[in-house]
């Protein structure tokens, strides 16, 4: 069986680097305004967490396979080649202290996505045998299980069971030719099942046709935020034959960030064909359910409320305006962070930092900066979209003393949904 | 030449008040960015100055310089300055012709050997002896001759500085400049074509006051009038910082008085004080006249490309050296592409595909 190696990890690089990188690398003008908009920066100051650097033995690599001055000093011995022990050097800088958040990518004033780099960094180094143990166990129990988290199937039908007794509604498995295939991040089956029973309430409202595959119902993608695209690939694969064979129209990406980005974005790249059914998120898909005038609400919420935007959602993504359209539905008092939408700061948690022990205190101090937002609005509570993003900043919250609820926005929706006599039970 | 009267005597019999002496003593101070305390002392050096002997040696020129500095110019204080030198061998002003006036010169040389200035406009063939001579004299047996007794020497124009029109390529005469060939002498150039009067002036009123030279820049010329260059100093410069330019010398822009840059203004490259000092007593200077500036106090200035062309073309034809250079690159980078393409498929061709027991390293036994 082969092991990660050196050579591996140095050959992934070899096959990552691509025009796009080419031109990047060749046009950084080392102003170091990276620096500023990444929250591992300006929480620390080391200027070791400076985005591009983080890229410096990829950088490296490229000048002395790719370009004619670095293949001559190559030639002359006088470059220095990239060794296994600054890859494992730089595993920390990678992978625990980037969230691929992609804020340095907005702030580059010659427009280089360093986000889409750190990607293929990681590509390398985890070919190389650098990952962190932790993504490793996560990638590990995703491709035998079916969940990083370990999440089986019965685990999701116990749940299903619950949302039976609380609502009176059937959490619908493997139905062929329904429209919508939902499916989960294993956080919302094991911390926020009140997320299945959201969605159950509002599809039975709305009248739309919805399953879960009993085959591929785990949204989350480990090869990505590992970096290895084979993985990435396979995990992908698992939802599109699924989707296909249940012949559904939309897959609903949950509240998630990565798990969006790797099956909207990345997906139909590392299967290498378009798929024949439409990837949402279930913002996008509630947003147009409120537009057709299918999701009716009652009451508002009497708190302040602020929105944390996931960054894959906002930055990769481009989700920005349902989560306000759908906010506005039901809240009030509503209160934007100065930096919101597309510029958001990260919960300090994505991009697989959270399933990274080592990372455990690196995470939290990153977490300051969104304890400093939202310490300026004075809000009552923060609305969130992400199941990740959300225990990282119950997480970040209970440290600092700062008693403040988290809510899912699906969650709040349905709390607010119009109580139908043909409906089940109430909620909480 | 015994008994000079002083250069103030002189002054006065041409009807010069002693007030209007002492505005030219502080105008020449400040001209030459002397502290305004050295007025007095260039007064007093000035009174009292015996009319220094100067020779004037003419090569290969156009006489222009010295139409500049006489002729051209109402009589004014410079022009009385140059009365009140003992100008004593000038083929052009002199009296004097054939043999009185090769002895006025040996005459002028012997009487004050090791005191006297020379001054040179016109640049000095190298070629054949015989392109340029005065009374069968080659101009550079001529000039070194002179220069061997002089105190220091001028060199005036872009000639006798730097070789100017004569030097142009392809360069028949094998003309230069002065300093091409004397270099035992302290040498100014005063360049340009032709040269601000004021400037030989201001050079000959801090040789009088401090029996010295004035601070020179990297090309000899006196850094208080070389010191800037016209670009700097243009009033037209505003309009260049706003982006607003003359296409044609009939268009909207050139009416509206823009920047001249782009119908080849060497203003930025050419340092001299034609946009502060002005010419024909302070009237205007050829940008203020709507027309670029030459670039003509600079080394080569000929050659600097059309004076029609913007500073930011090809000064030279670059001919076949582009199309080489061009084909030379694109060769250079399709192959430097090519093996970068090749060692690209080759690590595609080496993946091998990761699955999650190859992301841990083999356990060391």
């Amino acid at each position: 069986m082969s092991k990660a190696t050196l050579e591996r990890g140095i050959n992934a690089l070899k096959e990552q680097i691509d025009a796009p990188t080419a031109a990047f690398f060749s046009s950084c003008v080392h102003c170091g305004l990276c620096a500023q908009a990444c929250l591992f920066y300006t929480e620390t100051c080391d200027p070791a967490k400076t985005p591009i650097h983080k890229l410096e033995p990829m950088r490296r690599l490229w000048e002395q396979e790719y370009t004619l001055g670095g293949r001559i000093r190559k030639w002359l011995g006088l470059a220095k080649p990239v060794t296994d022990g600054e890859l494992a050097r730089w595993s920390e800088l990678v992978y625990q202290n980037c969230t691929l958040c992609g804020r340095c990518s907005m702030v580059c004033p010659v427009g280089n996505d360093i986000t889409y780099m750190i990607r293929k960094m990681r590509e390398g180094l985890s070919a190389a045998g650098h990952a962190p143990d932790g993504l490793i166990g996560a990638t590990t129990r995703a491709v035998k299980l079916g969940s990083p988290m370990g999440v089986t199937l019965k685990a999701l039908k116990a749940q299903a069971k619950h949302v039976k007794e609380d609502s009176g509604l059937d959490i619908p498995f493997d139905v062929e030719g329904a429209e919508y295939m939902v499916l989960l991040s294993s956080m919302e089956v094991i911390n926020y099942p009140e997320y299945l029973q959201a969605i159950a309430r509002i599809f039975d409202q709305t009248g739309k046709t919805w399953t879960i595959s009993s085959q591929a119902f785990e949204a989350t993608n480990s090869g990505i935020q590992i970096g290895t695209s084979d993985i990435a690939a396979e995990l992908v694969q698992r939802v599109v034959d699924a989707a296909e064979k249940l012949k559904v129209q939309t897959v609903i990406s949950p509240e998630c960030g990565h798990a969006y980005t790797a099956i909207r974005w990345e997906g139909p790249n590392l299967i290498g064909r378009p798929f024949t059914f439409k990837v949402q998120h279930i913002l996008e898909v509630l947003d147009e359910l409120r537009e057709q005038g299918l999701l009716r609400v009652e009451g508002v919420e009497d708190s302040r409320l602020t929105f944390h935007d996931p960054c894959q959602l906002v930055r990769r993504g481009g989700v920005i305006d349902p989560p306000r359209n759908l906010i506005k539905m039901v809240v009030d008092d509503f209160v934007e962070m100065k930096d919101h939408g597309k510029m958001n700061w990260c919960c300090g948690a994505g991009g697989g930092v959270s399933a990274i022990e080592e990372a455990a205190e690196i995470r939290l101090k990153a977490f300051n900066r969104k304890k400093k937002q939202l310490a300026k609005l004075k809000v009552d509570g923060l609305v969130t979209a992400c199941a990740n993003c959300r225990i990282q900043i119950e997480e970040g919250l209970e440290e600092n003393d700062m008693d403040m609820p988290v809510i899912g926005l699906t969650e709040m929706l349905a709390n607010h949904l119009v109580e139908e006599d043909t409906g089940g039970g109430t909620s909480s | 030449m015994k008994n000079d009267p002083s250069l103030l005597d002189i002054l006065r019999q041409q009807g010069v008040s002693r007030r209007g002496f002492l505005k030219f003593c502080a105008a020449t101070a400040s001209l030459m960015a002397l502290p305004p305390g050295m007025a007095p002392v260039i007064a007093k050096a000035l009174e009292q100055a015996r009319r220094p002997s100067v020779i004037w040696l003419s090569f290969q020129e156009c006489t222009g310089c010295t139409e500049s500095l006489t002729r051209s110019h109402a009589p004014t204080l410079e022009g009385l300055i140059f009365d009140a030198i003992s100008l004593d061998y000038h083929h052009t002003l002199q009296a004097a012709s054939g043999t009185a006036a090769e002895e006025a010169r040996k005459t002028a040389m012997e009487e004050n050997r090791g005191k006297y200035l020379l001054v040179v406009d016109g640049s000095i063939p190298t070629g054949n002896a015989g392109y340029s001579t005065i009374a069968g004299i080659s101009n550079l047996d001529m000039l070194k001759e002179v220069a061997a007794g002089a105190a220091a020497i001028i060199a005036v124009g872009t000639c006798a500085a730097f070789g100017g029109l004569p030097h142009a390529s392809p360069n028949p005469t094998g003309a230069v400049a002065v300093s091409d060939i004397i270099t035992d002498k302290p040498i100014v150039n005063v360049s340009g074509c032709p040269p601000i009067p004021v400037v030989i002036t201001g050079v000959l009123a801090h040789f009088l006051t401090f029996g010295s030279l004035p601070e020179l820049d990297h090309l000899g010329r006196p850094m208080a009038f070389y010191g800037n260059n016209i670009h700097d100093r243009c009033y037209r410069r505003p309009f260049y910082e706003r982006g607003q330019f003359a296409e044609s010398f009939d268009d909207e822009g050139a009416k509206k008085g823009w920047c001249l840059y782009k119908l080849g203004c060497k203003g930025p490259v050419t340092y001299n004080a034609c946009a502060t000092t002005k010419w024909n007593n302070g009237t205007s200077f050829p940008i203020e006249s709507g027309h670029g500036c030459l670039g003509c106090s600079e080394p080569n200035f000929w050659d600097m490309g059309g004076f029609y062309n913007a500073l930011s073309e090809p000064s030279k034809g670059t001919g076949n050296a582009l199309g080489w250079g061009v084909a030379a690159g694109a060769a250079l980078g399709a192959a430097s592409g090519l093996m970068a393409r090749r060692e690209k498929d080759h690590a595609s061709r080496s993946h091998q595909q990761v699955t999650v027991d190859d992301l841990k390293r083999e356990e060391s036994p």
